[in-house]
């Protein structure tokens, strides 16, 4: 098992217990996230609404259990988060063992592709592109998928470029291997672990890229709460009731940064490149 | 005790007593080296040879105070000059380091700063020593050492970057760092693994002449047995983390006192004589880990005999004469054993029966293969053009082994490649078995590449990772659609490893495992020519001499056809029927094996010949050796006329003028290209046609 320092453990931990969270909730007697209760409107945490009822976490301007809808949004940002981030794994893998393999001009076209990406800001080109094809949890995970797969594309065809040199993939063409056999078996196995590393350093970049096209009002639509979209609801009342938006915040960062801590944990494992260790 | 008495004389500049190294482990720490007692005398050069994993190096670099952490010299001690060295701070080491003693690493690259400019580094390793030294000063000591170690226009190369600089020239530069303050005593750590011999053969006179200036000690560590026999007066052998033997080197080689410098000595091809199958020590270095108990060597010895008392006791150094000692419960059986050794081995090799079909058509012909790289784009797509291979043209018959040597740059990997269609050739043809092989695309080109397969130098980078054994082996059956894990098997049996082994992984595998995997792969598709580029160049000498004996024995089964490239002649001559020998991308000279070595025609063969270092032979083989000069030109400007010129030591005008064809000028089989080929430089016996 990987080594750990203490920071880590304990962001790491937190991120399980998140999860965890978001998980079971919808299985415990809380409120339900949609319930709204015009009596009970911005209360603070712990406190209690006008007819009796307790909010662990307070409630919103209409009412609704903070508690729950966190865990709802959790939900909804994780799937959108893991929608984007399968999306841009494939294309991106895909992208870059073709170009690091065939080398030529189908390399240059496609790095190509991805500087011409690269220079437009992101945020710019997914409310261009949402603005079209309008907002919905499915369209919103292919949009941030496919603009994000570069960082796999370059990730994969810099490994690629080196292990296509190395002997076991010579010997395999000697052999009579086709391209996709190569890509297959020799290319994509010896990839993939450092494309989880990169998947998840990206996830938490996609969170944060969801959160803020739905504070923008371009993402995940109400009622359907999503982390960023409560943040953004939040912002009008933050003298009022700071916890609506800075508890979102918090749930954020702690997903972020969880995987953040984890993705270096992995990193710092050592054999990335599948390269054996040499013994002296 | 007489080591003590030893240390306390004036003569010894260097005393390591009763060394130990560990490294930390869960379970204990593992002693990397145990127990290991030398003297270096002043003036001499002391050798100290072991394969990988010896300990060797670390020793040395526990007497520089140098071991990286975690490893740690748990006892014993180190004096210069008498005075004790473990102990000592950081900072009074730093002041002994490169005054007392220096250091040369193998890789010069590693060693000098990319962006400092070679003169800065030199002055610097100067000023360290004489902080009060002026700029002058030190610039003409920096140009004085350039000049010591043999680089040409020093006052210009001063200037220089360590990029600017080939091998060859970068490692006479951190000689001439090394020798900066003249220490007493110089530790060069496989000073010329890097080089080719041609280069490494320059390397060590300027070893020995600037030894010869300063009259520093040198210990020299390798595990190039030939170097070290010629170059040193006393050596030492290490095994797993111990000394085994330590004797003057003379006596070392003709008479080993333990059995494993023995069989070490044994396992060496040697280019004055032919013998049908070398010796090979059995198994495989232990790792530091899972050191064997009781003589470390007792596993692999053929002395042993299963002996209760070498699996359980350890032997200790003891002196056998004056000036010689030796590890082994038995070492005055060793003699006899040797000798029986010897007996066995030098059964006369039947001359090789010109095989099954010489008349018929060669399984392989090349015909004027070209090859250019283009170097650099620039806009409009001129790019300067790289010949690595000029019309090379060649047959090969069925079952035999024809070797390509060279220096690094000679073309003979890009020959491999292009025979292989990993790289596309620029022009000619090549005919396997009649078939042209060059103009094949698509699946026809994918069926007719098990004709033709290869075996690559690394170990450890031609399996893939992530794969089983099995799994590795059963690859180019998989490709071909013809997977049967009985025949896996048998493959694996057919390279001396069990079934078992199919099951774990690259990583658990020594090299010499590996290398026997990557045959058993090779071997899968029943290929007619076998492509072996520096294949056994990465391995330990004991293992080297297995592999070489398992290659031969596959030959003689499957009737494989061989194409050896490399740059050992030692083994060429041991293992082929004909030689080529590239420079430059050119064929200079092609024959048979015998003709080749005994009558070179090619002024570059003979030096090539004359740099192989014969240990038994000691100073004798010294005398006779041709040092070329310079280095190989720069290939992107060749010179007009004969290649070769810019370095031969027989060039005329004529060759200048114009280049020499490869042709039959010393024999009907014998091709050379070269205007005065055959003349002997060396004192060789001419006309031996054997
Ligand atoms: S002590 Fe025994 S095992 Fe060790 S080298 Fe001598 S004979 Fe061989
Ligand atoms: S042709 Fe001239 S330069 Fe070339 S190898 Fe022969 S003697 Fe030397």
């Amino acid at each position: 098992m990987m080594r750990m320092d203490l920071g880590t453990k304990l962001m790491v931990s937190l991120l399980a217990i998140m999860i965890a969270f978001m998980i079971v909730t919808p299985f415990l007697p809380f409120y339900d996230p949609y319930g709204q209760n015009l009596a009970g409107s911005l209360v603070p945490i712990g406190g209690a609404s006008f007819d009796g009822r307790l909010y662990l976490l307070g409630s919103d301007t209409l009412g609704r259990d903070i508690l729950s809808r966190l865990a709802l949004a959790g939900q909804v940002s994780t799937l959108i988060g893991l929608g984007a981030v399968s999306v841009s794994l494939v294309v991106g893998v895909f992208l870059g063992l073709v170009a690091g393999y065939f080398r030529g001009p189908l390399e240059a076209a496609i790095m190509g592709l991805a500087d011409l990406q690269l220079s437009i800001p992101r945020v710019l080109l997914l409310i261009a592109v949402s603005a079209i094809v309008g907002p919905s949890v499915a369209n919103l995970a292919l949009l941030l998928g496919l603009t994000s797969w570069v960082s796999y594309g370059r990730v994969a065809r810099g490994m690629t470029l080196s292990l296509r040199e190395r002997e076991f993939v010579l010997s395999a063409r000697t052999q009579g291997a086709t391209a996709a056999w190569n890509i297959r078996k020799h290319l994509l196995p010896n990839v993939l672990p450092q494309m989880l590393i990169v998947a998840s350093y990206e996830f938490g970049q996609i969170v944060v890229m969801e959160a803020s096209l739905s504070y923008l009002g371009l993402g995940v639509q109400p009622p359907l709460p999503s982390w960023g979209m409560m943040v953004s609801e939040g912002q009008s009342y933050l003298a009022l009731a700071p916890h609506l938006a800075i508890l979102p915040s918090i749930a954020l960062f702690i997903m972020v940064a969880g995987l953040q801590f984890l993705s270096q944990a992995f990193t710092s494992e050592g054999d990335v490149t599948g390269a054996p260790q040499r013994t002296p | 005790m007489m080591a003590d008495a030893a240390s306390r004389d004036e003569d010894v500049i260097l005393a390591v007593r009763n060394l130990s190294i560990a490294l930390p482990g869960k379970d204990g720490p593992a002693l990397l080296v145990d127990d290991v007692s030398f003297d270096v005398r002043a003036h001499e050069v002391f050798g100290i040879v072991g394969e990988s994993g010896s300990g060797k190096s670390l020793t040395m670099l526990a007497v520089l105070g140098l071991l990286p952490p975690p490893l740690r010299m748990v006892s014993g001690s180190v004096k210069l000059r008498g005075r004790e060295l473990s102990g000592l701070s950081f900072e009074e080491m730093r002041s002994i380091r490169g005054k007392s003693m220096a250091i040369v690493f193998q890789d010069p690259m590693t060693t000098l700063n990319p962006v400092l400019r070679v003169g800065a580094q030199i002055g610097e390793a100067v000023q360290l020593h004489n902080p009060g030294m002026s700029k002058q000063d030190v610039r003409n000591r920096v140009i004085e050492l350039l000049t010591l170690v043999g680089i040409p226009n020093p006052q210009q190369r001063y200037r220089q970057y360590p990029n600017e600089f080939s091998g060859g020239m970068r490692q006479r530069v951190v000689i001439a760092m090394a020798m900066a303050n003249e220490p007493d005593l110089l530790i060069a750590d496989e000073p010329t693994t890097a080089l080719d011999v041609t280069i490494q053969a320059q390397v060590m006179r300027v070893l020995a002449e600037v030894r010869r200036r300063t009259g520093a000690a040198m210990v020299l560590i390798t595990h190039d047995l030939g170097l070290v026999a010629e170059t040193a007066e006393r050596m030492a052998v290490m095994y797993g983390g111990r000394m085994m033997e330590q004797a003057p080197a003379h006596a070392l080689f003709n008479d080993p006192a333990h059995p494993y410098t023995a069989g070490l000595i044994a396992s060496l091809p040697r280019v004055d004589r032919e013998v049908r199958e070398l010796f090979s020590i059995p198994g495989f270095v232990p790792d530091s880990a899972h050191r064997p108990g009781g003589c470390v060597f007792h596993p692999r010895c053929g002395l042993a005999n299963d002996r209760a008392i070498c699996r359980e006791r350890r032997p200790e150094v003891a002196a056998t004469s004056p000036g010689r000692s030796v590890a082994c419960h038995f070492n005055d059986e060793t003699a006899p054993w040797r000798a029986a050794q010897e007996r066995a081995m030098e059964r006369p090799v039947e001359a090789r029966a010109p095989s099954v079909a010489d008349d018929s058509e060669p399984i392989l012909r090349v015909v004027d293969l070209r090859k250019e790289f283009q170097i650099g784009f620039s806009l409009f797509g001129f790019g300067r053009k790289l010949p690595a291979l000029r019309d090379v043209s060649f047959d090969l018959i069925k079952g035999r082994t024809l070797s390509v040597v060279g220096e690094s740059g000679c073309g003979k990997s890009t020959l491999a490649r292009v025979l292989l269609r990993l790289l596309e050739a620029t022009g000619g043809d090549v005919f396997i078995n009649g078939e042209p092989f060059m103009q094949m695309s698509g699946p026809l080109l994918r069926a007719r590449r098990r004709n033709l397969q290869v075996v690559f130098q690394d170990p450890y980078s031609s399996l893939d990772p992530r794969m089983t054994i099995h799994e590795v082996v059963a690859e180019p059956l998989r490709i071909h659609g013809r997977y049967d894990a009985k025949r896996v098997d048998d493959l694996l049996a057919h390279v001396g490893m069990p079934p078992q082994t199919g099951r774990r992984r690259p990583s658990e595998l020594s090299g010499g495992q590996r290398q026997r995997v990557a045959i058993a792969r090779s071997l899968a598709l029943n290929p007619d020519i076998l492509i072996l580029d520096e294949a056994v160049s990465a391995l330990d000498v004991s293992i080297q001499a297995q592999i070489i004996n398992l290659l031969k024995s596959l030959q003689a089964e499957f009737g494989l056809t061989y194409i050896f490239i490399s740059h050992n002649l030692s083994v060429v001559r041991h293992i082929s029927d004909d030689v080529i020998v590239m420079y430059l991308g050119h064929i200079v000279e092609h024959g048979p094996v015998r003709r080749v070595f005994e009558t070179p025609a090619h002024p570059y063969t003979q030096a090539l010949l004359s740099s192989i270092p014969h240990p038994q032979s000691g100073e004798e083989s010294r005398r006779k050796r041709i040092i070329l000069t310079g280095d190989l030109p720069n290939p992107l400007a060749p010179p007009t006329g004969c290649a070769f010129r810019t370095r031969c030591f027989r060039a005329a005008a004529e060759c200048e003028r114009h280049e020499p064809a490869l042709t039959a000028r010393t024999g009907a089989d014998h091709l050379s290209a070269c205007h005065f080929a055959g003349q002997t430089a060396t004192a060789r016996a001419p006309g031996d046609e054997g």
